[in-house]
């Protein structure tokens, strides 16, 4: 079979977050089974991020800098149709994009027939809309859980920009099916691949807790603090690690303190090499209002770790099987966070028979079926010209 | 295209040219290569294979046209004739007025391919093509929720409810392996289709992605063969093909599905037919009842115990002939607030469907459960039948007969009614008129004279239908009822009116009987000009430009209606203008339970500022109906602009559960929030549901607390926990116990109580309270029905000499109690306010309701029965406290040791004596008997702030 091109669209590609950790992954993936691979940023996070110059793909940006709005203007009801700066700055954004989506444009008028364009994130799609994609196939993913978008604007912009696309990828099939019923007919589904494999294997002896993400409300890590008040009281050798930075640190920290726990929890700022944060834990803490399908959860999983996760989105029920590698606490019941915590904490054999259990199961997630079912989703869309 | 085409779509089609090329459109816009179209003209007249030629010259090797010679009456031939022409892996179906999703073929062979499946089902979705608006609805949802691989029919006989043949992908070589066809004779082809390829399949795969739009409409000509039920071939040929289903049931040795397939045919098929009969002629009713009852005899015979209990009367009752009970069977629950159109019968303590006559109870009737006889009158409309309608002069008089089943409203109960025209269009313009109401016998009759012309003024052609309805209104319950024409024919009279606009539209009001059998109006004129009119209004409505416009101007008048009466406007008339009007001293709106009823710490204190003769002027919110609260206050409906109002002016708010979210208020103003009870259950922010939620949500609570000034707390544990978990200002509370307890100290009034014991019916018995908390998660039905947990008609036969059981469920909740258990057990849902009943019983049953903490002050035997306490206290939402290591009596889950508890309440009284008075001191720390005068004093005196 032939090399396709394939354009990975993200709205950056040097943010150091869990989307771009994947876009690099995937497009290294996608480049090994001999397709051409260039990875789109629409725009530049900040200050260009170290990553490995000498990649099997291209990496481009549209936009040095984005200065417009970031999201297109919608009037409401009555008069505020009638805002003329809102309508200016609407218009300056339309003409910027349309800068960008020429760029765009050019990139894909080299490709092949048989390529695909795949817009990892609503906010990319604005732009693959309006570049020219004749005789490419269009795909629009989405990295969180159906819930998740339905809680923010990205519920409307996945129905608005992705209804035209020939597919639209969730993380999971439940996901999928989610979006289905609302009326999107070309949800499918797509995991992510597992990060690393194979990964070092944590001892299961350090008496720590980690607990990785930005640390924002979504999160949740405010909610792994109150659990952690509960649990650390009986056992005061344990640490909780928090790993990762973002807008709540000052809060979290004075929350920390408040509960009297300053002194146990670790805030460790981003972790620049999470696979070594995590293999010097025991326990790993998902404390999340929403997710997609967590890379950390899967790492920390690959790692050997046991792990407490509310089930909060179908993608950790998908990772992480209840009494069997992991323990699932019912969505924002601290009580019964702390319980299972503190389970995991006393009884280092149930660590260890879950971490081994975890370590089998995220094997599933191995590249290799994963970058099948991208081929198989290739040669579905371009069925027309690639029927043997 | 030289390689075989992965999925061939079959169109079929019969005198529809003008429709033909959108069917075939979506296909070839089909997200997935390699589609054929294959179609086939079932010997049209109108030009259809003409159309159908030009497609397959347009579209060369993607499109190819049949034309069958003549035409076959059916679907089953012209879809047998493409599916052998097809060429593809698949083959799909089409109808040419409907169209497949863009990515259905896509979506159906992935699945196909994916799963190995033989037979691939996705969504299929009604829409109706003459009304713009229409978004579609489901075919079967609940089949259709997640994507599903069944190895066999069996393991989702549900199924059987798609009979469609069009939603579906076939594997070809499954279809000829097996020997797959339409029938070509009958109608309803689909039905025995889809069956016998549900029961051939090795493998089924369903997708929850929408894959077909059906072009539903009710054409007064010409509708399409599925839904033209109205003659009697079409049942005939129903029955026939659920015959020859039964036989390839037996065929495929799956007899047992026979009894979903039977449950079917009862829940869906024969519910259609019977929900049309009232509009057919003798003749047909009665060899419709012929056929039927000949059908009904090869049925499982426990089809009726499975199947849903209404469909299952009308099948019972067709059984016997009887084809009036089975036609209100099957109406009942058509609407959105069912129709009581039947006798019920009280026989050995059940209730039963229509009349007995002599004959035993049988299961079937059994309704005892469904809670008919109880449900309280908006829910459970009764059956109106109009007995007289003559013109005298100007006046007219209208007189009729509302059902009054077992005596639903008793002779002595505060009756109103009055008899009301509203304009059927816009549903808000009423006109009424008082009637006079009397029972006479199991039926209520009413009357009404006035003069149409005062009374109704239609504006003319905007308003041409006029319904005719009856509210009755029974103390504190409403009952909308719409009369129904009474034997024979209507009589033949016309009501005179003046249309404002003018004489054009129509000068009379002309009786019809509408589609569901009630009586309504038209607006007529008999002059040659107002037909005239008439016909250019209507043909001026029919225009496309016409219809745009008139549909527009009544989408415009309902948002500006909708956008001036919402919540939203209200809050932001009330945030920006109403606040800026200056307080009136001395004034206080008072609210409990969002409402509900006049009841709650707010009354009571209420109670106390009116025994202290207190200058203050209050405002009560009634949420449904003003009756039951206090006529010395101002009532004001909560939501309406009065209310707003109210609340912008007013020095004091007092409730117990949450003025509006979004409500500033402002300084002057004093908020008392009083809270409606102690907390087992975690509240606020440590709610599982208030942490996930976003941080909008959780600002928007905190901006509701932060409004508080004071908030009652009856113990430290309620500081520990309620107060802190919704996040109340440690200043503002203030611990003086809950003024509704007050009485549970001090004994309360003993003549009211006396004359509360006696409405009640009680006597020396012991008097035992069951209260349970309210759960949403309830399994459906009416909205919020209260299940016990346990059976009365036990309670009535073992301790009925005994004791007497006071039920009362949730405010929100209903609850159906079998008459037999009438002499033991009481329904007491209705009384708003739960301290007497607390005061007047022996002892308390109840779960996690917080109505233990209250209970306890009065030192009596208290017994939980929590047959769901892990579920209920471990995953869902979390406790403040083990109830069981706190319980101040027994935690029972089985029903035997409920009974043997409750019929030694003496040895409960002593056993739990001491864990009783911990808990009360615990919980009810703070409570001292003056908790109201202590609120009124600190709040109402001098009219200040604190």
């Amino acid at each position: 079979m032939t090399g396709r091109d394939v354009f990975l669209v993200c709205n950056n590609v040097d943010e150091p977050g869990g989307v771009q950790r994947w876009a690099h992954h995937l497009a290294g993936l996608l480049a090994g089974r001999g397709h051409r691979v260039t990875l789109v940023g629409v725009t530049r996070a900040g200050e260009p991020h170290g990553r490995p110059r000498d990649v099997p793909y291209a990496v481009t940006v549209l936009h040095e800098r984005w200065r417009p709005p970031a999201l297109g203007w919608r009037p409401g009801p009555g008069w505020s149709r009638l805002d003329v700066r809102a309508r200016l700055r609407d218009r300056w954004r339309t003409a910027a994009m349309r800068q960008g989506a020429g760029r765009l444009s050019e990139l894909l008028r080299a490709a092949r027939p048989g390529g695909v364009v795949i817009a990892a994130q609503v906010w990319a799609m604005e732009w693959v809309r309006l570049a020219d994609t004749t005789g490419l196939k269009v795909i629009g993913m989405s990295h969180e859980s159906y819930q998740a978008s339905r809680r923010s604007s990205r519920h409307r912009r996945v129905r608005e920009f992705y209804a035209d696309a020939d597919r639209m990828l969730a993380l999971t099939a439940e996901d999928a099916d989610a979006w289905a019923r609302t009326g999107m007919t070309n949800a499918d589904h797509m995991p992510n691949p597992l990060p690393l494999s194979p990964a070092p294997r944590a001892d299961l002896d350090a008496r720590v807790v980690a607990c990785l993400g930005r640390l924002s409300h979504e999160k949740g890590v405010d909610m792994a603090l109150e659990a952690w008040a509960e649990v650390s009281a009986a056992h005061p050798g344990w640490r909780l690690h928090v790993h990762g930075s973002g807008p709540q640190e000052d809060a979290l920290r004075e929350q920390a303190r408040s509960f009297g726990i300053a002194g146990t929890v670790e805030f460790r700022g981003p972790a620049a090499d999470a696979v070594a944060a995590l293999s010097r834990a025991s326990v790993f803490l998902l404390p999340s209002r929403q997710e997609g399908l967590p890379m950390s959860l899967m790492e920390a999983m690959a790692c050997g770790l046991p792990s407490v996760a509310f089930d909060c989105a179908p993608g950790v029920r998908e990772l992480v099987t209840d009494e069997v590698d992991g323990l699932l606490v019912p969505p924002g019941h601290t009580p019964a966070l702390a319980a299972a915590l503190e389970r995991l904490i006393r009884d280092g054999d149930l660590r260890r028979e879950f971490g081994a259990g975890a370590a089998a199961a995220v094997l599933r997630f191995r590249p290799e079926p994963v970058l099948e079912r991208w081929e198989r989703l290739f040669a579905l869309l371009h069925r027309d010209q690639f029927v043997t | 295209m030289p390689q075989r085409p992965d999925v061939s779509v079959v169109v079929i089609a019969y005198d529809d040219a003008a429709r033909l090329p959108r069917a075939v459109g979506s296909v070839l816009a089909q997200s997935l290569g390699g589609v054929e179209t294959i179609v086939v003209d079932d010997g049209s007249t109108d030009g259809t294979g003409r159309v159908a030629d030009r497609l397959a010259a347009a579209h060369p090797g993607r499109v190819r046209a049949v034309h069958l010679p003549e035409n076959s009456g059916g679907c089953g031939r012209p879809r047998n004739e493409g599916a052998r022409r097809a060429r593809g892996a698949y083959v799909m179906f089409l109808d040419s007025d409907d169209v497949l999703d863009r990515h259905a073929c896509l979506n159906l062979f992935a699945a196909a391919e994916e799963t190995g499946a033989d037979l691939v089902s996705g969504r299929c979705v009604r829409v109706r093509p003459d009304d713009p608006g229409d978004r579609g609805r489901a075919w079967y949802p609940r089949l259709y929720e997640r994507r599903t691989v069944l190895d066999s029919i069996r393991q989702r006989p549900d199924l059987l409810y798609d009979t469609l043949a069009t939603n579906k992908c076939y594997r070809r070589d499954f279809l000829t392996g097996n020997g797959l066809a339409f029938v070509e004779d009958l109608h309803y082809e689909d039905l025995l289709f889809s069956a016998q390829a549900y029961l051939a399949a090795r493998r089924i795969a369903l997708i929850p992605h929408r894959v077909y739009t059906w072009h539903w409409q009710q054409e007064a000509g010409r509708g399409s063969i599925s839904s033209r039920r109205d003659e009697l071939r079409n049942f005939a040929d129903r029955l026939e093909i659920h015959r020859r289903i039964d036989a390839a049931l037996r065929a495929y040795d799956a007899a047992d599905l026979k009894l979903h397939k039977d449950a079917k045919f009862v829940n869906h098929d024969l519910l259609l037919y019977l929900r049309e009969l009232r509009r057919r002629g003798p003749r047909y009713r009665r060899r419709f009842l012929e056929l039927a009852a000949a059908y009904m005899a090869e049925l499982d015979p426990r089809v009726l115990e499975i199947a849903n209990p209404m469909p299952a009367i009308a099948a019972f009752l067709l059984g016997r002939s009887d084809l009036e009970g089975a036609l209100a069977a099957a109406e009942y629950g058509r609407s959105k607030v069912p129709e009581l159109r039947a006798e019920l019968t009280e026989r050995d303590g059940r209730v039963y469907w229509g009349r007995l006559d002599g004959r035993p109870g049988h299961p079937v009737l059994d309704v005892t459960g469904l809670g008919v006889h109880t449900a309280p009158l908006d829910r459970v409309r009764p059956d109106n039948t109009l007995t007289r309608l003559e013109r005298h002069g100007p006046l007219v008089r209208m007189a009729g007969r509302v059902r009054n089943p077992l005596g639903r409203i008793p002779p002595d109960a505060q009756m109103a009614a009055q008899v009301e025209f509203v304009d059927r269009r816009h549903g808000r313009r009423v006109f009424r008129t008082p009637a006079e109401t009397a029972h006479a016998g199991d039926r209520i009759e009413w009357w009404a004279e006035f003069a149409p012309a005062r009374l109704v003024r239609p504006l003319g052609f905007t308003d041409p239908i006029w319904d005719v309805r009856l509210r009755l209104t029974v103390g504190r319950e409403r009952a909308l009822t719409r009369p129904r024409p009474g034997d024979g024919a209507l009589p033949e009279v016309t009501l005179p009116v003046r249309p404002r606009l003018t004489r054009l539209a129509g000068d009379r009001l002309t009786p019809y009987v509408t589609e569901g059998d009630y009586v309504a109006f038209r607006l007529t004129g008999g002059r040659r000009w107002q037909r005239a009119a008439h016909r250019i209004v209507r043909y001026a409505a029919s225009t496309p430009v016409g219809g745009r416009l008139w549909r527009r101007v009544r989408e415009a008048e309902r948002r500006m209606r909708r956008r001036l009466n919402s919540r939203r406007t209200k809050l932001a008339v009330y945030n920006r203008l109403l606040v800026r009007l200056p307080v009136r001293k001395g004034t206080a709106v008072f609210e409990s339970g969002l409402g509900a009823h006049y009841s709650g710490n707010p009354r009571y204190i209420y109670e106390e500022l009116r025994r202290s003769s207190r200058p203050v002027r209050v405002f009560w919110s009634y949420a449904k109906t003003p009756h039951g609260f206090p006529e010395d206050a101002d009532l004001v409906r909560r939501d309406s602009w009065g209310y707003y109002l109210a609340l912008a002016r007013a020095e004091f708010w007092v409730d117990d559960q949450g003025f509006p979210s979004g409500l500033r208020k402002r300084p002057g103003t004093t908020y008392l929030q009083t809270w409606h009870g102690s907390a087992f259950k975690r509240m606020g922010f440590d709610h599982p549901e208030l942490k996930l939620a976003g941080p909008g949500e959780q600002q928007r609570f905190r901006r509701m607390v932060e409004r508080f000034d004071c908030f009652l707390v009856r113990s430290r544990h309620d500081v520990r926990t309620l107060a802190r978990g919704l996040g109340v200002a440690p200043a503002t509370l203030l611990p003086v116990g809950y003024p509704r307890n007050d009485p549970l100290i001090n004994g309360g009034d003993p003549a009211a109580l006396a004359a509360l014991r006696r409405s009640l019916d009680l006597d020396g018995r012991r008097v035992v309270l069951y209260a349970p908390t309210f759960r949403a998660e309830g399994d459906g039905g009416a909205a919020g029905r209260l299940e016990l947990p346990f059976d009365p008609m036990r309670f009535a036969r073992e301790l009925g000499d005994t004791h007497v059981l006071l039920v009362r469920p949730h405010y929100l909740s209903a609850v159906g109690l079998p008459p037999g258990a009438r002499h033991a057990v009481r329904d007491v849902g209705r009384l708003p306010d739960v301290t007497p009943l607390l005061l007047l019983a022996d002892a308390l049953v109840t779960d996690y309701s917080s109505i233990m903490f209250d209970y306890a002050l009065l030192d009596r035997p208290m017994i939980f029965y929590t047959p769901d306490l892990a579920e209920y206290a471990g995953r869902a939402r979390g406790c403040y406290f083990d109830l069981a290591e706190h319980a101040p009596g027994p935690v029972l889950d089985d029903e035997d040791a409920l009974l043997a508890a409750l019929a030694d309440l003496d040895g409960q009284r002593v056993a739990h004596a001491a864990r009783r008075r911990a808990f009360a001191a615990r919980f009810g720390e703070y409570d001292r008997g003056i908790a109201a005068r202590a609120v009124v004093e600190r709040f109402f005196d001098g009219g200040g702030r604190r």
